[in-house]
């Protein structure tokens, strides 16, 4: 009696997942077999899947990520946006004659299982052809492994950072049109070195993978000119109270690189100025949190003097930036156009005009998506499409493009918040660092790479002083 | 036979059973894959918790740290992208794997056996944040963004090409878990275990040890965790810390609350459960203003695990049998024995 | 002393206790006790409410250890020995209040008291030895009137079927020395006969401890009876030389006319 009345409960759930797993089907977006591939490709529809995080650490981002790439499909492919909140997708996109249809605003955490498990409800159910996305590191190596399993689909990063997504795993259908988290440090070691004079200096940073990487592209710089790192202090994951690690930070050194991401950045700058006095700004770095909008409101005023570096540049005054902001703020609004200088938002926006000109390229037609993966290989953003400086890929389909040194200043809008003053543009920093990083070196972690000298990488001595405004 | 905490119906095992068997045959790819092999392995996980509730009446959260200890033991033992990279064979690492993690739960048993209630929670919610900790900061064993692509058994071929190879395993594992666990309850340790569930001074005074039990029943909860953390990297195909941080801790008791604590099939309709609509309410969520979206579909979630936990302590498996009007027997929570305050004075 | 008790005098003492007190934070429950109880005897522990004589059974069974004094079993010094050492040399005890295992068979129940003094408490599977071990129990069953019972979860029977099965529980493992804490407490007339006439027919060998309140059964059971109060053994002595005891009177009987 009793089984027979659990037979029939199990029954009904099952049921109810025979209507939900069947009902795909039906949609024609399902089953993901190789089969019905090329028909759907020839068809006048390209399903495209949105994949960033809406919890955990990055989830605040999901919206302006959303904004970043739906902008893109606004600019280039005639898409009106379907409200003024990104996540409820536009109307109108058309590449090439072809509809673009985007099958879904997919959501993870931040963690690389959710993140492939929404890349194979977008991919496997909602059947989309090509995927943009992830946000984050762990993410992202994620999907370029399942990438590489799906040789007929087509993905291009969002923001994640990690530098094995694209060094390591080499997947040909994943495509990255942003700088990695050790690019983004590129410059700094030569800065530190050569203007600052830093001969010696320590490193602080919490202890996971993407302050490994943020903190290897400033070693592998600043060794290589002759720089030494005396000290390396890792911080566990989710500290609150830096202070045990503030105090080792040693004395006789001439600067500090400062990994800590996130509120834990806030705590860190608070305790460090309560411990001793005030933050020597002018003997610290930081990496690209230290001009997160957040971080400027809370604590801003004590990092004045600081420098960091990034892809974007907040205070650019070229006319493409202006325009990309204007645009942005045209489709939705004053806080998220805000944001369009936030590498979250224009990591998403480079991947959505990568993937238009791709398909232009291959006149919309995916039937067979090598050859739009070949055109995607060969893609080159520049102008209006990459407003903070031009962008193309190499070998690893890994983007080389500028960075920019930036320096916290004082307020000069009148809002009471730190501001942003750009003044180096590295040229050109490809993933290797000239050769260093390789597929083979061990990735970074708390000891690697290691500090040696060695032939520099090539924009050492060829950045160029910026001013932006006034 | 003798009524206890629920018993088998073979039929209705045979025809569940016998369904899931079709299941390849009528759904996609997809749905085979990311609902029902998902469901399948979640359950094993679920059912190690609601073995300590159902019978031990210890509610432990160290069952992700557990199956997190397998599931990296065993990643880092075949060739992979990240980690140590033993080169072992599957096999054989799989055995390692659940031999360091059972020995790992042993460990956290001696530790935790001698608590009850909410230090008992709270200790073994420790070892699964300590699990979790260990595996994010020792990068050489979770690697730089996890261990990637891990070798597999044979057996269970390509689960990205071809999920039916791996389902009909996890399955198999499923079934003899149930089993194994239902045959454990009415063996000797088993019905002991019940016994210091619901009296452990009496336990005591017949001439038990009781913490010796604890432990043990601890270490085999460990065991089917330990199963569920290997097949929970063969499913994934990777495993990083991100796998079994707080929020999976809390996930797999959800699933287990939601099955019902006090059933092992409670486990498995409790992940299935989970798994739909975890997948579906992405789609299914209501856009209310700026409150509700897409992008709220926890909040679903969260909604319809208040509603099972109100309406029944005894989650869905409970619901239905109280739906039924045949409360009482069964689900619910392990019998109290009626007391009545002892007359304080002599009835001359 | 007693001429009823020599028989009992004759044979060697299975518990000695030997100064035996506990407190809990500030308060004595138990102080200074000596007790002697012989192998076959029928011992009833009397005293009002408070008066320590659960705390003396605990300390007895080993539920916890005293603080001061000795405990010896059997002629060991089990003062450091846990419950189930004591419970697995031959001692078994009931509950003032029923703890029984709620959620299972009285079957159950039985199976696991007669399982606990023996061996194989960890086995994950069932061999002949269950067998056994189950006819024991539900011969048990028979025999404290719970015998078309057997299949019952132990939680839906009455307050009388469980002090019923308190005492099988306690009687199953065949121990040398039976400790019953109130067996009668709740019970109704008719019931209480029943339980007077099941513990008059025990196997005389078996050595019985008994705390009753209710002196119908509590004096025809017991052939020697030791009267606590507050905490301290007052008075000695045959069931007829308590009835006829003064302070015994005062303290007690005489309060219930």
């Amino acid at each position: 009696m009793k089984g027979i009345r659990l037979l029939a409960l199990i029954g009904a759930v099952l049921a109810l997942g025979l209507v939900a797993g069947c009902g795909d089907d039906d949609d024609g977006g399902g089953g993901g077999g190789g089969g019905d591939q090329a028909a759907e490709g020839g068809g006048d529809t390209i399903k495209v899947g949105f994949l960033s995080d809406c919890e955990g650490a990055f989830g605040s981002f999901f919206e302006p990520t959303a904004s970043g790439f739906n902008q893109a499909l606004i600019d280039k492919a005639g898409a009106k946006p379907a409200s003024k909140k990104p996540s409820e997708g536009v109307t109108g996109a058309t590449v090439a004659g072809k509809q673009i249809q985007i099958v879904g605003y997919g959501c993870s955490d931040g963690t690389a299982d959710k993140a492939i498990e929404e890349t194979r409800r977008l991919v496997e159910q909602e059947g989309a052809d090509i995927l943009v996305g992830p946000l984050s590191g762990d993410e992202g190596i994620a999907v370029a492994n399942y990438a590489k399993d799906h040789p007929d689909k087509t993905f291009i990063n969002g923001i994640a950072g990690a530098q094995d997504a694209t060094l390591k795993v080499q997947a040909p259908n994943f495509f990255r049109y942003h700088p990695d988290g050790a690019q983004w440090s590129a410059g700094l070691g030569d800065y530190a070195y050569n203007e600052l004079g830093w001969k010696r200096a320590a490193i602080i940073g919490d202890d996971y993978s993407f302050p490994y990487t943020s903190l290897a592209g400033f070693v592998a710089e600043y060794c290589a000119i002759g720089g030494k790192i005396t000290k390396r202090i890792w911080a566990p994951l989710g500290e609150k109270d830096y202070s045990s690690y503030i105090s080792q930070i040693p004395d006789d050194v001439d600067g500090l690189y400062v990994g800590i991401g996130g509120s834990g950045l806030i705590n860190f700058v608070k305790q460090y100025k309560q411990q001793r006095g005030e933050v020597d700004t002018d003997r610290m770095m930081g990496n690209v949190f230290w001009d997160d909008p957040l971080v400027l409101k809370e604590v801003g005023n004590d990092l004045v003097g600081g420098t960091t570096s990034a892809m974007t540049a907040a205070d650019s005054d070229d006319p493409d930036v202006t325009a990309y902001i204007d645009r942005l703020r045209k489709s939705y609004g004053k806080e998220l156009a805000g944001l369009g200088p936030s590498v979250f938002t224009y990591g998403y926006y480079t991947a959505g005009q990568a993937l238009i000109k791709g398909l232009e390229a291959v006149n919309g037609d995916i039937s067979d998506q090598k050859k739009l993966q070949a055109a995607l290989a060969k893609v080159r953003l520049s102008g209006d499409e990459a407003p903070y400086g031009d962008v193309r890929l190499d070998e690893n389909h890994q983007a080389i493009s500028d960075v920019f040194l930036k320096r916290i200043v004082k307020d000069k809008t009148g809002d009471g918040v730190a501001d942003v003053a750009t003044f180096r543009r590295i040229p050109e920093v490809n993933q290797t660092f000239g050769g260093f990083f390789t597929a083979e070196a061990p990735p970074p972690d708390r000891n690697n790479p290691t500090c040696e000298k060695r032939q520099p990488p090539p924009w050492v001595g060829k950045a160029e002083e910026v001013s932006f405004g006034t | 036979m003798t009524a206890s905490v629920g018993r088998t119906s073979w039929p209705a095992l045979g025809v569940v059973v016998a369904a899931a068997a079709l299941a390849p045959l009528v759904f996609t790819d997809f749905f085979v894959s990311v609902i029902l092999t998902k469901s399948l392995w979640l359950g094993v996980a679920a059912a190690s918790l609601i073995f300590l509730s159902a019978y031990g009446g210890m509610v432990s959260l160290a069952q992700v740290g557990i199956y997190g200890v397998a599931g990296m033991t065993f990643a880092n033992l075949v060739v992979a992208d990240g980690g140590a990279a033993a080169a072992w064979s599957p096999w054989i690492a799989t055995i390692a794997a659940i031999v360091v993690a059972v020995a790992v739960g042993l460990f956290f048993g001696v530790i935790a056996a001698r608590s009850v209630g909410i230090y008992f929670l709270m200790i073994t919610l420790a070892f699964s944040v300590l699990v979790y900790y260990f595996f994010s900061q020792v990068t050489q064993l979770s690697g730089f963004g996890g261990v990637n692509n891990p070798d597999l058994p044979s057996l269970v071929g390509q689960p990205g090409q071809d999920p039916a190879p791996l389902y009909y395993t996890t399955l198999v594992v499923a079934v003899l878990v149930f089993l194994g666990l239902r045959y454990v309850s009415r063996a000797p340790f088993g019905l002991a275990l019940q016994g210091l569930r619901d009296e452990p001074a009496r336990m005591r005074a017949l001439g038990f040890n009781v913490t010796r039990h604890r432990i043990l029943a601890f270490t085999l909860a460990a065991f089917i965790a330990a199963v569920a953390g290997v097949l929970s990297v063969w499913y994934n195909g990777r495993i990083a810390p991100g796998s079994i941080n707080l929020a999976q801790t809390i996930d797999i008791l959800i699933i287990a609350v939601i099955g019902g604590l006090y059933r092992l099939e409670g486990a498995w309709v409790g992940a299935l459960t989970y798994a739909l609509l975890d997948n579906y309410s992405r789609e299914w969520t209501p856009t209310v203003g700026d409150v509700l979206g897409a992008e709220r579909f926890n909040t679903i979630l969260g909604v319809v695990f208040l509603i099972i936990v109100l309406l029944s302590p005894g989650g869905l498996v409970g619901l239905w049998e109280r739906v039924r009007g045949l409360g009482g027997r069964g689900p619910g929570p392990p019998g109290e024995v009626a007391r009545e305050p002892a007359p304080a004075e002599a009835a001359k | 002393m007693a001429t009823a008790a020599t028989s009992a005098e004759r044979a060697e003492p299975i518990l000695h206790l030997r100064g035996i007190g506990r407190r809990f934070g500030g308060v004595v429950a138990v102080s200074d006790v000596d007790l002697t109880v012989r192998a076959g005897e029928r011992r009833a522990i009397l005293g009002p409410n408070g008066a320590g004589k659960t705390t003396l059974f605990n300390l007895i069974s080993g539920e916890y250890p005293p603080s001061t004094g000795t405990v010896e079993l059997f002629g060991r010094d089990v003062t450091a020995a846990p419950a189930r050492t004591r419970a697995r040399m031959g001692l078994s005890r009931t509950f003032q209040t029923s703890r029984l295992f709620g959620g299972l068979s009285v079957e159950d129940n039985l199976y696991l008291a007669v399982l606990g003094v023996g061996d194989g408490h960890l086995r994950l599977v069932k061999t002949g030895a269950d067998g056994e071990l189950r006819d024991k129990a539900r011969a048990m069953a028979e025999d404290v009137g719970l015998g078309d019972r057997l299949d019952v979860m132990v939680s839906e029977l009455s307050h009388g079927e469980q002090r019923q099965l308190e005492v099988g529980m306690a009687r199953v493992a065949q121990p040398k020395l039976m400790m019953l804490d109130e067996p009668a407490a709740g019970l109704s007339r008719a019931e209480r006969v029943t339980l007077t006439e099941t513990l008059l027919a025990l196997d005389p060998s078996v050595t019985l401890i008994l705390i009753e309140h209710d002196m119908d059964v509590a004096l025809r059971v017991a052939e020697w009876v030791t009267m606590m109060h507050d905490g301290r053994v007052i008075v000695e002595g045959t069931p007829a030389e308590i009835r006829a005891n003064e302070t015994v009177h005062a303290l007690y009987l005489g309060s219930h006319g």
